[in-house]
Parts: C-alpha cells; structure tokens; sequence
C-alpha cells in the first residue's frame, strides 16, 4: 500500500510553479502581505477552482483580503511561508464563494451533515454536483471572532449549553454562508449527540432532506450486518442523488469517486508523516489539511492539486533538513480539533509541536479499499469512525502516533458543551496515562476571542513547563514563554 | 425589527452577485458623523480614534450598513507636501499646494505611518475593525489620483495643464499614484477596503475627453493594485457623470458611487458591468422635512433595484455636517422598506424572523 501510495505521489512533483521560497518559517499576518509583494502577477492569474479561466474563480490571495471581509482571527494566526500554503489558505478561506459560485454556474449543492467524510465521496462521484459539510461552520465564529452565528442558532433555540457547531444551523437561517442546498443528507448514529440536534433544526430550512443511520458506537471494528447496514444507507443516498440529477451513476463512476478520494487520502497521509516526524509543515496548516478530507473544500480536484503543492514543499523540505519549528521543540499529540485555530499558534509560539493527532475524523483519514465494490469499500472505512470505536479506541490512536514520534505529552481541547467530549475527555487522559506515563493536559476551548483565554493559556504554559522539565530544561522566563499571540505584541 | 442579516454578510451576498434580504443602505455619513456622537469636528480628522468613534455611534444610530471614514480629499497631498488649515469646527481647508505649477516633481512616497494625517486613518480602521469588523465593512475613502493632483498643484495651473503640458500631468499623476497604491497597502493590512473617489474628475470639473484621457488610466492602475488583493473596488464620482458613466465600468471598478446623473440613466450607461450605488441628493437630505426625504428616497431605491448587478441606497455625495438627524433615519428607514426583498431565503428565512420555526409544521419526514 505504501509503495503503491508513493508512486501516485511521485507524478505530482513536476506541477509545481517556478517560485523560490524562503528559508521555512511561521510568519506573522503583517509578514505575509510582504511577502504577497514578491508573488508575481502570472502565479495569480494560474490557480482557479472549478477548471475555470474566469476572474472571479482565482484564489491566490493573502490572508488580509479574507480579513477584510471579517476572517479577524487571520491577524493573530501565524502562517507557514511558503507558496504552497497561501495557496492553501486562499483556497480554504474562498469556499463559501466557491459554493455560491458553484450554483451560478450549474452545480447541483448537497449539504452532508454529521458523518464527516464519507457521504462526499458518493455525491462527488455525480457529474456536476459538490457537496460540502456546514459542520465546518464550526470555524467561522473563531475565524470572524464573533457571536453572529451562535446568536442566530440561539433565537432557534440551540444555545450556548451546546457544542460550536450549532453554528451551522446560524448559517442555515442566514442563507449567506452558502446556497440554499439542493439536498441535505444527514447522518446520525455515531456522531455527537449536540450535532444530531442541530441536525433536526436544519431540517426546517432543507427542503429535501434524507436521513442517513450510521452504527452505533462498538466495542471492536464492526463488520458484517452493521456494515451492511451502511452499505443499504448508501445505496439510499445513490438512489436519492439519482432522482435529484436524473444520472444513473455508474459502478465506474462510483469506482472512479473512490479512487479520487484515496487520492487525497494518501496524499495527506504522507504529509502527515513529514508534519509530524520532520516537522515540515506546521500544525495549524497541518489541521486545515487534515479536515480537507472531509469534503476537499468542496473542489476534488483543485483541493488535490492544492495538497500536491503542499507535499512537494514538504518532501523538498524534509530532503533538505529544513524545518519550519525548531528541532528542540516539545512534542505533543493533539486529541480532538480545537475550535479555536490560535490555540496550535499559541502551543507552538511556546516551543512546542505537534506530532500526532486525533481529531474525530478518522474516518476520513483511511485508504478505502479499491478491490471492493464502491459503497463497500466507503461503508467498511467509514467503521474506523473516531465515535463508533471506543473510547480507548481514541486513546489508542493517541498512544501509538505518540510512540512513534516520541510525544512528551498529549493536550486534549474539548468542546463544552459537545457530548462526547464531556464523556471521554477523562477516560483518554487516563489511558494515556497508564500506557505511557506522559503528562496530559485537558482543557475546554472557550467562546470565541481575540486571544487565549488566559487561564487556558496559563495552563498551556505550565504543562509545557512540565515538559521541559522532564526533559531537564530550565524554566523559560515570561518574555521567553510568550508569542506574538497576545494582540499588543500582533504589530 | 431585527434584521436577518448583518451589513457584512449583505455586503458579501452582493459582491458574489447574489440577491441580498434588502438592498444595503449607505448614506455617505463622513463627517456628519463626528455631530452625531458629539466630537468636535476638528477631532475628528486628527484623532484616529475620535474618528473611529465618531463613525461606530453614527453607524449604530442609523443602522446603515457601512462605517466609511473621510474627511476632506486633500488627505494624501497634504501627506505629500501641500500645506492645509485646521479650522476648530470646520473640516480642513487647503491653504497652500506643494506646487504652483507643473513644472518639477520629487521622488516623495508618503509613508502612512508618519506622513500627515494617514495615521488617523489608519488608527480609525484599525479601531473600527477590532470593535465592529465582524459585522459590518470597514470602508476608506482614498482620493484617487486625478483629484489628488488638484491638492498638489495649484488647480487653476494644473487644469490648464491638461491642454498644454500633458505629459508633465501624467508624470504627477503616475507620483500620487505612487503614494495612493502605498497608502492602500496600509489600509488593507489595518483590514479596511479601500473606496477610490474622485470627484475633481466629475463632469462638473472635466469634460470627458479628459476624463477618458487622464483621470480613468490613474483610476484603473489604482485599481489593478487593489486587484492583486481580490478586493471589490467602489469608484466615487460624485458631480455630473452622465458623460462619463458609460467609461466609468473601464476604471474596473465592481461598484460605481455617482451623484447628479438619473439613476435609470446610470443602470443604463454601467448596471449591466458594475453595482450601482447611489444617489439621493444631498442638498434635500440637509434641506427637505423627513416626509420628503422618505417619499423621494423610496422613488429612487425603487428605481435602483432595477440594476441587474445589485444597487446600494446612499446619497450622491457626503451627507452634510449640519444634516438633521431624523432626515437620515427617514433616508434608512424608507430604504430599507423599499428595498426589502421578501423573496429572500425561498421563503423560509420568514420562519426564522419569527424566532420560533418548531411552531410552524415541520416538512414531512421521509422514512423509508
């Protein structure tokens, strides 16, 4: 597999523009529009979504543009130099035009609620149609540090007691995230209790909704009937998508959508081993890519041409021992995504990085296997589930990326509010515990603000102060333990 | 009532060339603003935060849908060199221009962060943003360079120039451009969008072989600049454009501000290239009773949603200081009621203004 997953990447490397980058570092908002200065006009003009030529579908832009359209968070974040990960971020951060723009232009939308990564494979495989998950909403109260969509989710009844992602349902009643979709498909089973919730408010603003059952959460992988299960649920979405486009999709086409996505799999899956043992990439990129699995920012194909940037940046990164975090810095594991992006700035401004992660996509992360027929191989990946396995399931996969690259301390960030994270937060902790013997911090990620809160920053700090001296390092002084994250020292 | 949206997600919805839940409100509230949170105009343009202030109470007060910080156009040339009054409760008046004619120029750039009054802009934005920049857009005007010119040269020389020295008046366009694309720069990272106005271009100034001839290539090449970011640019020609409307889409601007030119005639000569924004005379907003403003306001953004790229509802140039307030309110009040789009969302965003959508039947469920 690994050797079959190398030569599918090796036929990218020569796609790469004539652009030289700087020495690999983490530059601040401000550093990034001077270096948007040296891009020149052409690599502008090159990178479009949707194979389009048109003006409106270029992408390459520094974060500033998406800041004033009110991404505020951009100006405390810090980014990864290179070309390949501005092209990331403009591409990320143009999504919810793309969307629009994807309607304009003839696509068919299909929101794909609550399973987190296998639905789109099934719904990218008919021509013409884009699915995206409003899960990802989730972000966009950070990003723009405000309440807006909360607020919007509130007057519906889903307020603060409830995970960060009601903010999709905002985003559904405001219709101004993205189009009204042509269809809503919604799983529930293995997903956050919270999310189901909102998932049947969404209702009331779907027109065409179909409700998918995933399993149940199981001791041990399922197979068999519960994956049959998922097999029939699919062959509904088939049936579903077919009405809706009048194709009848093909077991080519189905097979070919499988392979697209293995594509970016795999592809993701190499960085994530450049991220984490060579510390090519940074974590704030690396959980951008990471979630791109979900839905590829709803563009397959430039999502994939995006992450072949990306990768030969890496690969010609590693080869050249270059890194963009110091080769002394902390090494932590990462369990469930932080709703707030400044929080891997703030862990990495404090000299630490991260070097593996467990951010309930598993799902999304596995190779399906092509030998399989289609809804087969999507059902049977789909059973990696962070939320069907166990908790200790979780726990494993925190404690084996931990071995492999020598983690010396794992940071869960819960969800308040978010069901799961209330429940097992605790029980991870402790499993890491008693394999390893490595500290564990576990904190909630808070409302969303301009900077850390400070007791979560102040007990970021003195964990990794432990750390340090585990490893027999002196203390750092308070200047020393402190990045550019705090707005006074952004300028 | 409340609102659906928020200005910046109606600003969004129109620069993607979607139907909006209203057409988005703008009266060109500039320094009126220092009046209605009580600062001294003086203040205003020398104090980046009195300006910011100014501008977030205005924007509160009326519900538009936009902060714009402005004072007067000579804002770079004064950074440049020209030299300018401070009245205590007036706005800031030229006193003398760095050149009395055309005749030399130097290698200046202004730096925003120091030269003359760009770093009250800049503070403004940077103020504005960080206390209201997740819901509503943060504009700066930012004279464009033709008129630009006029501040750095005395006018009368400069205007006589057109016909006798062109190419000396390209050469000074092509130095304010120089300082125009830098200050820009400035507001962009402070995440303002910048507005490129140019009024000493309008038909009551130029006639249109100039306009085309001189002032729209330093307009387009500002607008390239602006380009590069992927920003939607607002032109501002306040004045008689109804010579020029039809050149005004080549700028490349996405949305055309104008004054003293029919709004039909406007959506004629540019609807089908750029949004149109505009363009209640501001002599009546400052001189008419509020029932008046309301009638004629309603007219115009009747006629204004005609504009196949989307419209904006705002005055045809600055809202006079000395404005009354209930004059504005009834500007946004019959905009907003005018330009309300009740097909917005297909219908369900209705459910949503009620606040409780589980009250009304549910679609059916689809059970296998």
């Amino acid at each position: 597999m690994r050797a079959e997953r190398d030569r599918e990447i090796e036929g990218s490397r020569d796609r790469v523009p004539e652009w030289t980058d700087p020495k690999p570092a983490r530059v601040t908002f401000d550093q990034w529009l001077d270096l948007f200065d040296r891009v020149p006009d052409d690599l502008i003009e090159r990178y479009h979504y949707y194979g389009n030529g048109e003006a409106w579908s270029k992408y390459l832009f520094p974060p500033q543009m998406f800041a004033i359209y009110g991404m505020r968070h951009l100006r405390r974040l810090k980014f990864d130099n290179s070309l390949a990960a501005l092209r990331m971020w403009g591409f990320v951060q143009n999504e919810t035009e793309r969307l629009f723009r994807a309607r304009q232009t003839g696509r068919r939308v299909i929101a794909t609620l609550g399973d987190l990564g296998a639905v789109p494979v099934i719904v990218n495989s008919f021509p013409g149609c884009v699915a995206f998950y409003p899960d990802c909403i989730w972000w966009t109260p950070f990003a723009m540090e405000s309440r807006v969509l909360f607020d919007a989710a509130a007057e519906l009844g889903i307020g603060d007691a409830t995970c960060f992602s009601r903010a999709a349902l905002g985003a559904f009643a405001k219709h101004s995230y993205f189009p009204d979709p042509d269809l809503v498909i919604a799983s529930t089973g293995a997903s956050c209790d919270d999310y189901s919730g909102v998932e049947q408010l969404v209702e009331s603003f779907a027109p065409d909704m179909l409700w998918v059952e995933e399993p149940m959460r199981c001791d041990a992988r399922p197979t068999g009937p519960l994956q049959q299960l998922l097999v029939r649920e699919y062959e509904r979405v088939v049936e579903r998508m077919e009405t809706l486009t009048g194709h009848a999709i093909s077991d080519d086409e189905l097979r070919q959508g499988v392979h697209k996505a293995n594509r970016v799999r795999k592809l993701v899956a190499r960085l994530r081993e450049l991220a984490f043992r060579d510390a090519a990439l940074a974590a704030l990129e690396m959980m951008v890519i990471e979630f791109g699995n979900l839905h590829y920012y709803s563009d397959m194909d430039e999502w994939t041409a995006v992450l072949e940037h990306l990768l030969a940046t890496a690969e010609g990164r590693a080869a050249r021992g270059e890194r963009v975090l110091s080769e002394d810095a902390l090494r932590v594991v990462w369990v469930t995504p932080p709703a707030d992006p400044l929080l891997l700035t703030y862990v990495e401004d404090a000299g630490a990085r991260v070097v593996g992660t467990e951010y309930v996509i598993n799902q999304a992360l596995e190779v399906m296997d092509e030998s399989k027929p289609p809804l087969e191989a999507i059902a049977e990946s789909f059973m990696a589930a962070s939320l069907i396995g166990t908790s200790r399931a979780r726990a494993q996969s925190a404690i084996d990326q931990a071995r492999t690259y020598g983690a010396e301390g794992v940071i869960i960030s819960g969800i308040f509010g978010g069901s799961h994270c209330a429940m097992e937060g605790r029980l991870i902790a402790d499993y890491v515990k008693a394999d390893l013997d490595l500290p564990v911090l576990e904190f909630d990620v808070t409302s969303p603000s301009r900077e850390v809160a400070r007791q979560v920053g102040t007990r970021i700090d003195a964990f990794l102060e432990v750390l340090r001296s585990r490893r027999g390092l002196p203390r750092l002084s308070p200047a020393e333990n402190r990045g550019c994250t705090h707005p006074e020292s952004r300028r | 009532m409340k609102e659906l949206l928020t200005p910046r997600e109606r600003f969004g919805l129109l620069v993607i060339d979607e139907a909006q839940d209203r057409v988005p409100v703008f009266p060109l509230v500039t320094a009126h603003a220092a009046r209605v949170a009580g600062i001294p105009l003086r203040d205003y343009y020398t104090d980046g935060a009195a300006m910011a202030r100014s501008q977030l109470v205005a924007q509160e007060s009326y519900g538009t849908d936009f902060i714009s910080f402005f004072s007067e156009v000579g804002l770079l040339a004064e950074a440049l060199g020209s030299q300018y009054d401070y009245p205590d409760d007036d706005l800031p008046l030229l006193r003398r221009p760095k050149w009395g004619d055309l005749t030399a120029l130097d290698d200046a750039v202004v730096d925003p962060g120091r030269d003359g009054r760009l770093r009250v802009y800049i503070d403004a934005i940077d103020y504005a943003y960080e206390a209201r920049g997740d819901t509503v857009p943060i504009l700066a005007y930012v004279p464009a360079p033709f008129t630009t010119a006029q501040q750095l040269v005395d006018q009368e020389a400069f205007l006589l120039g057109l016909l006798t020295e062109p190419e000396r008046v390209q050469d000074l366009l092509a130095y304010a451009t120089r300082s125009i694309t830098r200050f820009c720069r400035a507001i962009i990272g402070a995440g303002g969008l910048p507005i490129l106005v140019d009024p000493l271009a309008s038909g009551s100034v130029i006639s249109a072989e100039h306009y085309r001839e001189f002032a729209l290539p330093s307009e387009a090449e500002v607008i390239r600049f602006l380009h590069r970011y992927d920003l939607d640019v607002v032109l501002h020609i306040c004045g008689d454009t109804r010579a020029t409307i039809g050149m005004m889409p080549e700028s490349g601007a996405e949305l055309l501000s104008v004054d003293r030119i029919d709004i039909p005639e406007a959506v004629a000569g540019a609807g089908r290239r750029c949004r149109i924004i505009g363009n209640y005379d501001t002599s009546a907003i400052l001189l008419s009773d509020a029932a008046t403003v309301e009638r004629e306001v309603a007219a115009m953004v009747a006629a204004g949603r005609e504009c196949p790229m989307g419209f904006v509802a705002a005055t045809g140039c600055e809202v006079p200081v000395e404005t009354p307030p209930e004059n504005v309110r009834a500007f946004v009040r019959a905009a907003k009621q005018t330009g309300f789009n009740s097909d917005f969302g297909r219908g369900t965003a209705t459910a949503f203004r009620r606040g409780k959508p589980w009250l009304y039947p549910l679609p059916e469920r689809r059970i296998p």
